[in-house]
C-alpha cells in the first residue's frame, strides 16, 4: 500500500487563528488506548451554545498540530439550534497513520458530558468502551455519577464546570477542556492552552486570562476515580438505533400522520441553569407571559366566577417545554414570575402538565415501563 | 500515470501544515486564486465557503467581489455575466440550490466561459434533507461542465487550483465543478498542507487569458446568438471535443501541479487493485472509508481493492477498463438512485466501459447506499466487499441491483398513534374575534376581546418545537393566528420555522401543513387555493367548508421567492402571506438577506478593516407588495400584540373577501442578533419606536400608520435600538459615524414618505 503521508518537503506548522509559524512538532505522543483501526476516540455531549463544537476543534488542533498526532474532528449537524443536543467528535491516531473514516465516533474511549441534563434525554453512554472514561459537568461525586449512570466505564469523573465558568467569567467549554485533558491521560494541558491562546488571543484578548484559569481549574478540580477494582464496567450498546419508521410502515411521501406529536418531546435540557419560578399568590392572570412565550408552556384553566363570568386562571408552567429563555419574567407586571437557579428536581416537582394524558410516554410515543 | 493512489513526491516549495475542513480549504484556495468575482447564495452545507471568504475580505485578505445573489439562479447569472468579462469567477452551492440554477449551467458551458463552482454535495429535496449524498451531483453530468471530485479537505484545495488551470486551457475552455461530500468533507477537519501565500498558485495559473471578453468595446462580439439546426449540433460537437481534450489535458495538469505541490493525483484512484478479485467503486469520502476496510480484509487474505475516479466528466472510461481488467467482480456503490434505472449513471458507465473490452469477464453489482447523509461505516463497506467477493468466487450475480442499509420498520412504534386530537370546527372558531365592513364608513372593523381571553383558545402549534430559547417567531405567529377564526391550512417555506417544527417523524403543527422550498411557496399555495375553490364549486367538499390559506416565510424566502410572491399578488389569490423578518438567513447560520439593514453584521457581511457590515440598505418588501395593488398590506411586531392580533384578523378577512393579504412581522433572533434570550420583545419594540420598522397598513391602497411612537412620547433614536444588539453595536462607535448617519437618514426618509402617504389617501 502507498499510504499518503504528506509531502516530503519543508514543513511549517501554523495556527489557524493567528498564523504564527512553529518550526516543528515538539514531541510524539503515545496514545494510551486505541481501537482496531488505531484510533483513540472522544465524544463531547452537549447542547448548542455551550461551546462543545469549538472545544472539539481546540482539542483536535492541540493533538494534531502540537502533540505529534494525526486526527480528525467534526460535530453532529442537523438543524441543531441553540439549546438542542449536539455532539462533537475527535479522533486521534499516530502521526504516520492516515485518517480515512468520516463517520461519528461510536466506540469512544472518553465521553465528556457538558450538561448533566443530557444524561436523562440523550444516549450519552452509547458505545462507551468498558475500559474507557466518562466525565460529567456535575455537582455530584464521581461515585454518585458512576452509580447514577449504571456503572458504565472504568473511570468516572465529575467537575462543577458551571460554577467554575461563572466564577471565572469563562464558558463551560474551557472548564470541560481542562477536565477532558486530565481524564484522557495523554492530552498535554500546555498544548491545549497554546491553542486556546491562539484561538482567543487575537480576537478576544480580554477573555484569554479568565479562560486559561478556567481551563486550569477544570484540569485540577476534576474529581476522577478508577472503579475498575470495584466492579466490571457494564458494556454499552453500540448498535445503531433503528429509526421509528421504516420502508414497510412509513407513510408514503414522508407525511406525518399525527401532527402535534412534538407534545411528546422533553425540551428541558435546553435550559442552561435557570428557569422561571411561578408565584401563584402574585398572579393576576393577565396572560402577558403567555403572549411572549416562544414555547407555549403556560397551563391555563377556564373558571366561572360567582357572577357567572368566565375567567382564566394560570395553573403553572409545564417545564417539559420550557427552554429557560426567561422572556416571561420581563413581561410579568406583578412579579409573579422570577428567575431562579435550577436546582435538581425543582422542575419535576413544580411542573404542571399541559397534556396529562401524555404523561408517562417517551419521546417516540412508547409508554414508559417502570 | 493514470491509475494509482494519490501519492507524495518532492516539492521545491515550503508548505504549511494545518488542521482544516473542506470548506475552509475551498475558501483558502479561492483566496489564493483570488477570483475576480464570486456570485453565490447561501445553502447548507456550502455556505461556509462564502462566509470564510467574506471574513477574509473584511480583513482585506483578498479582492474577490462577493455578490450575495437573490437566489442560486441569480447567483449563476451573476457568475455567467462576470465570466464573459474576461476574469476569474467562482460559485459554491449544494442540492436544490444547484438544481434551481441548473438551466444556467448549459448556458455557461455551451457559450464556453470557464469558471469554477464548488458543489458541496447534499441530498436533493423532498422531503428536505440537509445532509450529504450525491443526488445533486448526478444532475451535473449532463450540464457540459467538467466535474472533478475531491475526496478529502486536502483534495478540495488542490482540485480547486487544478480546476482553474484545466478549465482555462486553450483546448478546453469549459467551466469546472469541484464536488466534495457535504459534512463528511465540508465540515470535517483534517491535517492538511498548503502554500503559505498565494504566489505559488498565482504563478501556476498565470493571468487569465480572455479569448473573447465582453468588456472590449473596440472588438465587439455577440455572445449567445439564436442558433437552431443545422448549427447547434456543431456547437455541441465542439463541446464534445473540448471534453476529449480535457481528458488528455487533465493528467498533464495533475503532473504540473504535483511538481509544484508535491501532491500527485491520478485520474482514477486505485487502491490495492493489482491482484484484486473483488473491487468496490465508490465516489469521494466513502472510498476512503472502504480503503481502511480493504486493509483489514487483506489481512484476512481477501484480495480486495477500491477504485474511485477523481474526475466524472469527462468520464475516464479507458482508465477504469484498464484498472478492472482482471477483476472478478466489481460492486459499484452509489449515493443516489436513478429511480427505475437499475443503478445510477456510475453503474452504467462502468459497465459500458467494461463492455468495450470484448475479453472482459468482470461481474458487476450495483448498490445504493448512504442516502440523505446516512453514515457509511466500516461494516457497510465490509458488507459490500463480501457481496462482491461472493460474486467473484461463485461466478454469479444473484441480485444485480439493490439498496444497502434500509430499515423495514416496526409498526408497533408509538409514534404511529394519535397524540393530540384534531381540533373540531368549533374549537377553531371560538367566536372571540369578529371582523365587519362598516357600511357607513366603508372601513373594515375588527373587534378583539381583552388579550387574556385569547390565552385559552385553540393554538395551531403544539409545544415541543426545537427553536432556540427566546425565538421570536412563535409568539409572533401565535398572535397572528389568534386573530383568525375558522379552519386554517398553512404552508411554510423553508426556514427556521419550518425546520424546528417538522423534524421527522415529529410535527408541531396541529392544523394541516405543507412545506415547499422557499422560492416557490406562494405559487404552491396559489395552486391549493384554486383547487379548493374548484372542488368546492364541483360540490366535492363538505357543505360549509371554509378554509383560510396562510403562507409563512422568512425574509430570506422573500428574496429568493419574491418573483412567485409577486405573481401570486398580481393574480390576487385568496390567501395570506406573512413574512417573519429576522433580518437574515438564520436557518443557515445568519447570512445577510436583502432585509438586513445597512451596516449590520452577519456571517456574509463581516465587520473588519476593509468592510463595515452590510453594504446596502434593507429591502422595503411591504412597499413592493403594496405596489402590486393587493387589498391588504401590513406590518407588525410581537411587542405590540394588540396590533398584531387585529392585523391577523383583517388579513384573514381580506383574504376571504378580496384577495391577497401580505404582512411583514419583525421578530427577534437572540442568537444571531447577539442579544440576550429574554430581550426579544424589547428589541423589536425599540425597532418600532425608532421608526426603523413602522407599524402600518395599506387597505385597498390607503395607507394608515397604526402606531406613531412620537405621539405617545416613545420615539427613540436609532442608536438606542442598534445599541441593544451585538450585531450592530459597532455602529454606535465613532469610527462608524458615516454609515450610521446614512442609515439614520434612510430610516428618516422612509418614515417621512410613509407619513405623507398616511396623510394623503391618494399616495
Amino acid at each position: 500500500m502507498h499510504a499518503w503521508q504528506g509531502p516530503p518537503c519543508p514543513q511549517i506548522l501554523t495556527d489557524t487563528a493567528n498564523s504564527v509559524a512553529k518550526t516543528h512538532i515538539k514531541s510524539r505522543t503515545q496514545l494510551p488506548q486505541t481501537d482496531n483501526q488505531g484510533f483513540f476516540g472522544i465524544r463531547l455531549e452537549s447542547i448548542g451554545g455551550l461551546g462543545a463544537h469549538v472545544a472539539g476543534q481546540i482539542l483536535a488542533q492541540a493533538g494534531v498540530l502540537r502533540m505529534g498526532l494525526n486526527g480528525a474532528n467534526f460535530s453532529s449537524y442537523g438543524s441543531e439550534k441553540k439549546g438542542s443536543p449536539v455532539k462533537a467528535y475527535v479522533r486521534f491516531c499516530a502521526a504516520e497513520q492516515e485518517v480515512r473514516t468520516s463517520s461519528p465516533v461510536d466506540r469512544p474511549h472518553l465521553v465528556a458530558v457538558f450538561h448533566e441534563g443530557l444524561v436523562r434525554t440523550e444516549p450519552v453512554l452509547w458505545g462507551l468502551l468498558p475500559e474507557g472514561a466518562i466525565i460529567v459537568n456535575s455537582l455530584r461525586s464521581p461515585s454518585q455519577v458512576w452509580d447514577g449512570l449504571g456503572r458504565p466505564a472504568a473511570k468516572v469523573g465529575a467537575v462543577n464546570a458551571l460554577a467554575i465558568a461563572v466564577e471565572e467569567s469563562s464558558r463551560v467549554n474551557t472548564v470541560m477542556l481542562g477536565a477532558v485533558a486530565r481524564a484522557s491521560g495523554f492530552i498535554k494541558p500546555e498544548a491545549v492552552k497554546e491553542v486556546i491562546q491562539a484561538t482567543l488571543g487575537e480576537r478576544y484578548p480580554q477573555l484569554l486570562a479568565s479562560n486559561l484559569r478556567a481551563f486550569d481549574r477544570g484540569f485540577q478540580e476534576l474529581a476522577l476515580e478508577d472503579f475498575s477494582h470495584a466492579a466490571a464496567a457494564v458494556p454499552q450498546n453500540y448498535a445503531r438505533h433503528a429509526p421509528p419508521f421504516g420502508y414497510l410502515d412509513a407513510p408514503l411521501g414522508g407525511a406525518v400522520m399525527n401532527p402535534g406529536n412534538t407534545a411528546l418531546k422533553d425540551l428541558s435540557v435546553s435550559r442552561n441553569g435557570f428557569l422561571p419560578a411561578f408565584h401563584r399568590e402574585r398572579c393576576v392572570d393577565c396572560a402577558l407571559c403567555d403572549l411572549v412565550c416562544p414555547d407555549f408552556c403556560f397551563v391555563w384553566a377556564v373558571e366561572r366566577k360567582g357572577d357567572g363570568v368566565e375567567a382564566i386562571r394560570l395553573k403553572g408552567i409545564d417545564y417539559q417545554f420550557c427552554k429557560g429563555c426567561l422572556k416571561c419574567i420581563d413581561a410579568c407586571p406583578t412579579l409573579a414570575l422570577s428567575t431562579e437557579r435550577e436546582e435538581e428536581g425543582y422542575a419535576e416537582r413544580h411542573s404542571v402538565p399541559l397534556f396529562p394524558h401524555l404523561q408517562g410516554f417517551s419521546q417516540n410515543g412508547e409508554r414508559h415501563h417502570h | 500515470m493514470l491509475i494509482t493512489e494519490r501519492h507524495a513526491r518532492q516539492s521545491a516549495l515550503p508548505q504549511l501544515t494545518d488542521f482544516k475542513s473542506g470548506n475552509e480549504m475551498a475558501a483558502l484556495a479561492a483566496n489564493h486564486i483570488n477570483f475576480h468575482v464570486m456570485g453565490y447564495y447561501p445553502i447548507t452545507p456550502s455556505t461556509e465557503i462564502a462566509e470564510y471568504l467574506d471574513e477574509m475580505f473584511a480583513q482585506g485578505e483578498h479582492q474577490i467581489r462577493m455578490i450575495a445573489a437573490d437566489g442560486e439562479h441569480g447567483g449563476a447569472g451573476i457568475c455567467y455575466g462576470a465570466s464573459t468579462g474576461g476574469g476569474r469567477v467562482f460559485n459554491a452551492t449544494s442540492a436544490n440550490g444547484f438544481l434551481y440554477a441548473l438551466e444556467q449551467f448549459p448556458v455557461q458551458s455551451g457559450t464556453r466561459y470557464p469558471m469554477v463552482m464548488d458543489l458541496v454535495t447534499r441530498s436533493v429535496s423532498g422531503p428536505l434533507d440537509i445532509r450529504g449524498d450525491h443526488s445533486d451531483l448526478y444532475f451535473s453530468l449532463n450540464t457540459g461542465w467538467i466535474v472533478l471530485l475531491a475526496r478529502d479537505p486536502q483534495a478540495v484545495y488542490d482540485m480547486n487550483v487544478v480546476a482553474v488551470r484545466l478549465g482555462e486551457h486553450p483546448n478546453v475552455r469549459l467551466p469546472v465543478i469541484v464536488a466534495y461530500d457535504g459534512f463528511f468533507t465540508s465540515h470535517q477537519k483534517r491535517r492538511v498542507s498548503y502554500f503559505p501565500d498565494r504566489q505559488p498558485v498565482q504563478g501556476f495559473l498565470g493571468p487569465f487569458q480572455a479569448q473573447r471578453s465582453t468588456l472590449d468595446p473596440r472588438n465587439p462580439i455577440t455572445v449567445g446568438p439564436y442558433m437552431n439546426d443545422p448549427d447547434l449540433i456543431n456547437n455541441k460537437y465542439q463541446q464534445k471535443l473540448a471534453m476529449d481534450a480535457a481528458l488528455r489535458v487533465l493528467p498533464q495538469v495533475f503532473e504540473q501541479y504535483a511538481t509544484l505541490s508535491g501532491r500527485s493525483y491520478p485520474v482514477v484512484d486505485a487502491y490495492r487493485i493489482e491482484d484484486a478479485e473483488a473491487v468496490l467503486v465508490l465516489l469521494n469520502s466513502a472510498a476512503e472509508t472502504a480503503k481502511d476496510v480493504a486493509d483489514e480484509l487483506r489481512k484476512q487474505g481477501k484480495k480486495v481493492g477500491v477504485l474511485s475516479p477523481n474526475v466524472l466528466r469527462p468520464f475516464p472510461a479507458d482508465a477504469i477498463r484498464e484498472a478492472l481488467k482482471h477483476v472478478g467482480a466489481v460492486l459499484i456503490a452509489e449515493r443516489a438512485d436513478s429511480y427505475g434505472g437499475q443503478g445510477n449513471a456510475l453503474t452504467h458507465e462502468v459497465k459500458s466501459a467494461l463492455k468495450d473490452d470484448p475479453d472482459n469477464k468482470t461481474l458487476c453489482l450495483s448498490r445504493i447506499y448512504g442516502l440523505g447523509g446516512k453514515d457509511f461505516l466500516y461494516e457497510d463497506a465490509e458488507a459490500l466487499f463480501r457481496l462482491a467477493l461472493a460474486a467473484a468466487s461463485s461466478g454469479k450475480v444473484h441480485i444485480p441491483f439493490d439498496y444497502h442499509g434500509v430499515t423495514p420498520g416496526n409498526s408497533r412504534n408509538g409514534a404511529l398513534s394519535p397524540v393530540l386530537p384534531p381540533f373540531t370546527r368549533e374549537e377553531m372558531r371560538p367566536g372571540l374575534v369578529s371582523v365587519e365592513k362598516d357600511a357607513a364608513s366603508g372601513k373594515v372593523q375588527v373587534r378583539t376581546p381583552p388579550l387574556w381571553k385569547l390565552a385559552v383558545r385553540s393554538r395551531v402549534f403544539a409545544p415541543g418545537h426545537g427553536a432556540c430559547p427566546g425565538c421570536g417567531i412563535f409568539p409572533a405567529l401565535d398572535q397572528l393566528f389568534k386573530g383568525m377564526e375558522g379552519d386554517i391550512v398553512v404552508l411554510y417555506q423553508t426556514g427556521c420555522a419550518m425546520v424546528v417544527t417538522t423534524g421527522y417523524p415529529f410535527s408541531a403543527h396541529r392544523v394541516t401543513y405543507i412545506h415547499n422550498l422557499f422560492q416557490n411557496g406562494s405559487a404552491t399555495l396559489s395552486g391549493l387555493v384554486e383547487m379548493f375553490l374548484e372542488r368546492k364549486a364541483r360540490g366535492e367538499l363538505p357543505e360549509g367548508e371554509d378554509i383560510t390559506f396562510v403562507m409563512i416565510t422568512g425574509d430570506g424566502g422573500m428574496d429568493i421567492g419574491m418573483g412567485p410572491t409577486i405573481g401570486a399578488a398580481l393574480r390576487n389569490h385568496n390567501m395570506v402571506i406573512v413574512e417573519y423578518d429576522n433580518q437574515g438567513y438564520m436557518n443557515t447560520g445568519s447570512q445577510l438577506s436583502y432585509s438586513t439593514p445597512l451596516g449590520h453584521m452577519t456571517s456574509t457581511s463581516h465587520v473588519g478593516q476593509a468592510q463595515g457590515g452590510k453594504t446596502f440598505h434593507h429591502k422595503d418588501t411591504l412597499q413592493i407588495m403594496a405596489a402590486c395593488h393587493i387589498p391588504y398590506v401590513f406590518s407588525s411586531v410581537e411587542g405590540y400584540a394588540d396590533d398584531l392580533v387585529k392585523k391577523g384578523a383583517k388579513a384573514q378577512w381580506y383574504a376571504k373577501n378580496q384577495g391577497l393579504a401580505f404582512g411583514k412581522v419583525l421578530i427577534s433572533c437572540p442568537l444571531n442578533w447577539r442579544a440576550p434570550d429574554e430581550s426579544g420583545t424589547d428589541v423589536v419594540q425599540a425597532a418600532v419606536d425608532c421608526n426603523f420598522f413602522p407599524l402600518y397598513e395599506v387597505e385597498e391602497g390607503v395607507t394608515t400608520i397604526t402606531y406613531d411612537p412620537a405621539t405617545v412620547g416613545r420615539k427613540i433614536p436609532v442608536t438606542q435600538w442598534l445599541g441593544a444588539m451585538g450585531k450592530t453595536r459597532h455602529l454606535t462607535l465613532p469610527e462608524y459615524r458615516e454609515p450610521l448617519e446614512r442609515f439614520a437618514a434612510e430610516v428618516e426618509r422612509r418614515w417621512r414618505r410613509l407619513k405623507a402617504m398616511h396623510d394623503h389617501p391618494d399616495l
